[in-house]
């Protein structure tokens, strides 16, 4: 009893600890929607969903977390019996199915456990690089130690007639009973005490160590956002100067949802092996950013986070592709603490890679990246006949959303000049803003200037409702996550269509008749469309109707970034090896002879890491491809008539 | 009330100065008093001004040199600084109005402090025309605050020329080939006194540093002439030449961006046109001292 008290003590000592700083977190907005809460909760703690993403570590903690629901409430039957040898749990302690599922459960734990002894001490995978390993080791040891005692236990209360349960019904502790013999008598209490005493301190140990996620992912997970994926939470600049959250710049202006998510982490690396720039040899890696400021929270300091708890080349390596999130067992949500980091050393402290600067000016100036007249929007359309919106015009049926690299970058436009010229041949009634489009404010929100992005997005909106525009086509995935997603913050609600779909679409509806050819294609999925907006199926349809599709190793919501995205297009890659180079590596493997891609950035970055490569490929964005395959058609129809 | 101002030669100590006087009754201390620039020797120097003076508040240009010995004048007296400000006036608090966002906003400021320390944005407030205030004299400075000093000049390797300035730049592109096949783009800008530079592409092969690249994240350059020599000109790159008043392309690929985009073209393999250049240039010139 005493004993009980005192772990119960320790334990509620430090779990109000916890508590006590997650009520001094900032606000966050995660009570709505239970329905979805529900749903994520079943499907990703109950279902394991994410863990079984990779079978053999997922089946492992898939047998002890399964194993332990069952096991539980043999807790408080040990409890008792440990009191009195002869008193059990009222009903369930004398029903011979929940026996039989205690020791079926508890050789899944064991089974789970020696899984996890051959992946940590055998296979060793290098996502554990900078996690706490011993403490890991001494879990395990203690989960091992409480299913044997559970197992000497039972099976020497059967040898004793201790059981209130049919014996049959468990047949491993009866089978182990017939050899624990004559120490039945004295091992029957050492066991039993043993396993209550190892329960105890692994509650005590729980709160303050890693393993801290089995008593909060549970939370962390329904908790976990149920708005789009890509869409950032705004910065409020409409509350008074002290209320207003300019990202984080100590551990204590960060959300109570961000500080559960640093008490979340188990540190499994699943995020670090999937992070584009720790595997290109970069500082960042999610997990150890997740260690450092659960340390930072913890210690309770009032030192600015970056540089002490990380550099600034971590906050500034991202580039929120969303692998980690993606990939996390307990759905961190690693992309909203960089970009809080970035939002505290733009806004504040006006820190950050300093080539950047002139993107961020003129973005907020010339409303483009490259500091282009806007004069100069619709020099790439020239001669092809598109119908500039001008003000007072009728609404189009679909509002063409050019984006500036489209508009004014030399590779990237010839995306938009063939899907013009497909829209043309389809009959497709639409139209663009010209001039009066502004940059959507995607790179300067990344970077964590958003001050300028809420300003962009207010004008854009005005000129888009202005015209009554109610569906936009976009060749460029991060406007098309903009405008989708982060939009409608800011009163602006549209259909938004990203161009590999409007396409698809048309070929499905025989508007578009392309003629495949021989060339062997591997497309490469854009982060914001495959991962973070869920477009994976329309472009394959695409690539399967003028080509042939061969799939490179991390494809689809498992793409590897080509090293643009989160304003990392405008900052130099000073650090490691270069993440376009590694992505067109993987992409020539394949052996194919053409590189599709779906996003102007994607163009540019991989078009440079085949000429800095050498490699044997072409970069063509699927619209430039479908449109050379319905020509061929039509020359192949012109030839027969 | 006594102010103390620090002075470095040139306008920006004068409109530093401009702020100073609604403080109160100026004195200079001269940076040059501490030889060579050793800033903790300065702010300590500038620390016991203070005390002798009683003085009130504390200015000083906001450049590189006024911003860091203020920095360090703030921390030994534990007083805040307004660093980059347009605007001060005094008061209990005194108030500043500074550029924020790299110039993008002016932040209004109380600044609580018994002595406001400021600093004043360069080319913000017209420049005082009032009398040189009398100057303080600064005893010889304690070793400990010589620690950080300049030791040494080191002329930057580009020949001396920044490519922010130069009047002329020739420029190699990935077209180059090779780290070494930059010696010939070299004895070209040597031959017109011009600055070497280079794109992303070449930076990215590790050829030339990053100091070199011209572009979007490198330098934007305003030159009379630019020489781009086997640039295909992405717009990364065109991005830092709007300012070049006349552009020289010299590339294979008659299509390619820079070319379509320049002054004058000329199609052809970079590796015999350039020498070809120079070698006509020396041409000319010993045809010139020898007649």
């Amino acid at each position: 009893m005493l004993l009980l008290a005192i772990s119960v003590a320790l334990f509620s000592r430090r779990a109000l600890f916890l508590f006590r700083l997650l009520r001094t977190g900032k606000p966050a907005a995660r009570f709505d929607n239970v329905p979805a809460r529900a749903r994520a909760e079943a499907k990703v703690v109950i279902g394991q969903s994410k863990l079984l993403q990779r079978l053999l570590p997922g089946l492992m903690h898939a047998a002890i977390f399964w194993g332990f629901l069952v096991l539980f409430p043999t807790i408080l039957i040990a409890m008792i019996g440990a009191v009195d040898p002869r008193a059990t749990m009222p009903w369930l302690g004398a029903q011979g199915w929940y026996a039989f599922l205690v020791d079926i459960f508890a050789l899944l734990v064991l089974i789970g456990v020696a899984m996890a002894f051959v992946i940590r001490k055998v296979q060793r995978p290098a996502r554990f690089a900078g996690s706490h390993l011993g403490e890991a080791d001494l879990i395990l040891a203690l989960i091992t130690g409480i299913v044997i005692t559970l197992f000497l236990w039972h099976a020497s209360q059967i040898a004793l007639h201790l059981n209130d349960y049919p014996a049959q019904w468990a047949p491993i502790s009866h089978a182990l009973s017939n050899v624990v013999g004559p120490a039945a008598p004295v091992l029957e209490r050492v066991a039993v005490w043993s396993h209550v005493l190892i329960i105890l301190s692994f509650l005590v140990y729980l709160p303050y160590s890693k393993h801290l996620h089995i008593l909060v992912a549970a939370f962390n997970v329904y908790f976990g956002r149920t708005q789009p994926r890509g869409r950032l939470q705004p910065v409020d600049f409409e509350v008074t100067e002290q209320e207003v959250r300019f990202g984080s710049a100590r551990a204590s202006d960060m959300t109570w949802k961000q500080m559960l998510d640093t008490m979340s982490c188990t540190e499994c690396g699943r995020c670090q092996e999937v992070c584009p720039a720790y595997n290109t040899g970069k500082p960042l890696s999610p997990k150890l950013l997740m260690m450092a400021l659960r340390d930072n929270l913890l210690s309770e300091t009032s030192t600015p986070i970056v540089p002490n708890a990380v550099i600034d080349d971590v906050v500034w390596d991202c580039v929120t592709c969303g692998a980690c999130v993606r990939e996390c067992p307990v759905n961190i949500e690693h992309i909203d603490h960089i970009i809080d980091l970035r939002r505290n050393l733009v806004m504040v402290e006006s820190r950050f890679p300093e080539e950047a600067g002139t993107m961020l000016r003129d973005v907020d100036r010339s409303s483009n990246p490259w500091g282009k007249p806007q004069s100069d929007r619709t020099l790439w359309a020239e001669g092809l006949g598109v119908r500039v919106l001008q003000p007072g015009d009728p609404a189009p049926g679909v509002l063409f959303w050019v984006g500036c690299a489209p508009a004014f970058d030399e590779r990237a436009r010839k995306s938009a000049v063939s899907t013009v010229k497909l829209l043309q041949q389809a009959g497709v009634d639409f139209a663009i803003l010209g001039p009066r489009e502004a940059c959507n404010g995607d790179p300067a929100r990344r970077m964590g200037d958003e001050y300028t992005f809420q300003r962009l997005a207010g004008e854009n909106v005005a000129t888009l409702n202005g015209a009554g525009v109610t569906k936009i086509l976009t060749t460029c995935p991060h406007c098309f996550n903009t405008l989708g997603n982060e939009y409608p913050d800011f009163g602006g609600r549209y259909e938004v269509v990203h161009h590999t779909e409007f396409l698809a679409e048309l070929v499905r509806e025989g508007k578009l008749k392309p003629a495949a050819s021989n060339q062997t294609i591997t497309y490469h999925d854009s982060c914001y469309l495959a991962r973070h907006n869920d477009v994976r199926t329309q472009p394959r349809e695409l690539v399967a109707a003028v080509g042939k599709a061969v799939e490179m190793p991390r494809n689809r919501e498992r793409t590897f970034c080509c090293g643009a995205g989160g304003a990392r297009m405008w900052m130099e890659e000073k650090r490691g090896r270069p993440i376009n180079q590694e992505r067109v590596r993987e992409a020539a493997a394949t052996g194919a002879e053409t590189l599709a891609v779906a996003c102007p950035f994607c163009t540019v970055m991989l078009d440079d890491g085949v000429r800095e490569t050498g490699a044997n490929l072409q970069v063509f964005d699927l619209a430039t491809l479908l449109h050379e395959a319905v020509e061929r058609q039509r020359n192949v129809r012109l030839s027969d008539t | 009330m006594n102010v103390l101002v620090l002075m470095e030669p040139g306008e920006p100590s004068r409109q530093a100065l401009t702020l100073a006087r609604k403080f109160g009754e100026p004195h200079g201390l001269p940076v040059q008093a501490v030889q060579p620039f050793a800033p903790d020797a300065l702010a300590a120097a500038l620390a016991r001004a203070v005390e002798e003076l009683d003085a009130g508040a504390v200015f000083a240009a906001g450049t590189d040199r006024g911003n860091e010995v203020m920095a360090r004048l703030a921390a030994r007296l534990n007083l805040p600084l307004a660093a980059n400000c347009i605007g001060a006036a005094p008061g209990d608090p005194a108030t500043v109005t500074r550029l924020r966002w790299g110039g993008s906003l002016l932040e209004e400021a109380r600044l609580h402090s018994p002595r406001p320390l400021v600093t004043v944005a360069p080319h913000t407030v017209p420049a005082d025309d009032g009398p040189q205030p009398p100057t303080i004299e600064v005893g010889s400075p304690a070793l400990g605050d010589l620690v950080v000093r300049v030791s040494d000049h080191i002329k930057p390797t580009n020949g001396g020329i920044s490519l922010a300035d130069a009047k002329v730049i020739v420029s190699g592109g990935r077209g180059v080939g090779s780290k070494e096949g930059f010696a010939i783009i070299e004895d070209l800008a040597g031959l017109l006194g011009a600055a070497v530079g280079c794109s992303r592409a070449v930076t990215s092969a590790g050829w030339r540093p990053h100091s070199d690249q011209v572009g979007q994240t490198g330098t934007k350059v305003a030159p009379e002439v630019y020489i781009a020599c086997g640039i295909s000109g992405a717009t990364q790159h065109m991005a830092g030449l709007k300012g070049a008043k006349r552009i020289l392309a010299i590339n294979s690929d008659p299509q390619a961006p820079l070319m379509l985009n320049a002054d004058y073209t000329v199609t052809g393999d970079l590796k015999e046109i350039v020498p070809a250049i120079s070698a006509e240039i020396r041409r000319a010139r010993a045809g010139r001292t020898s007649s």
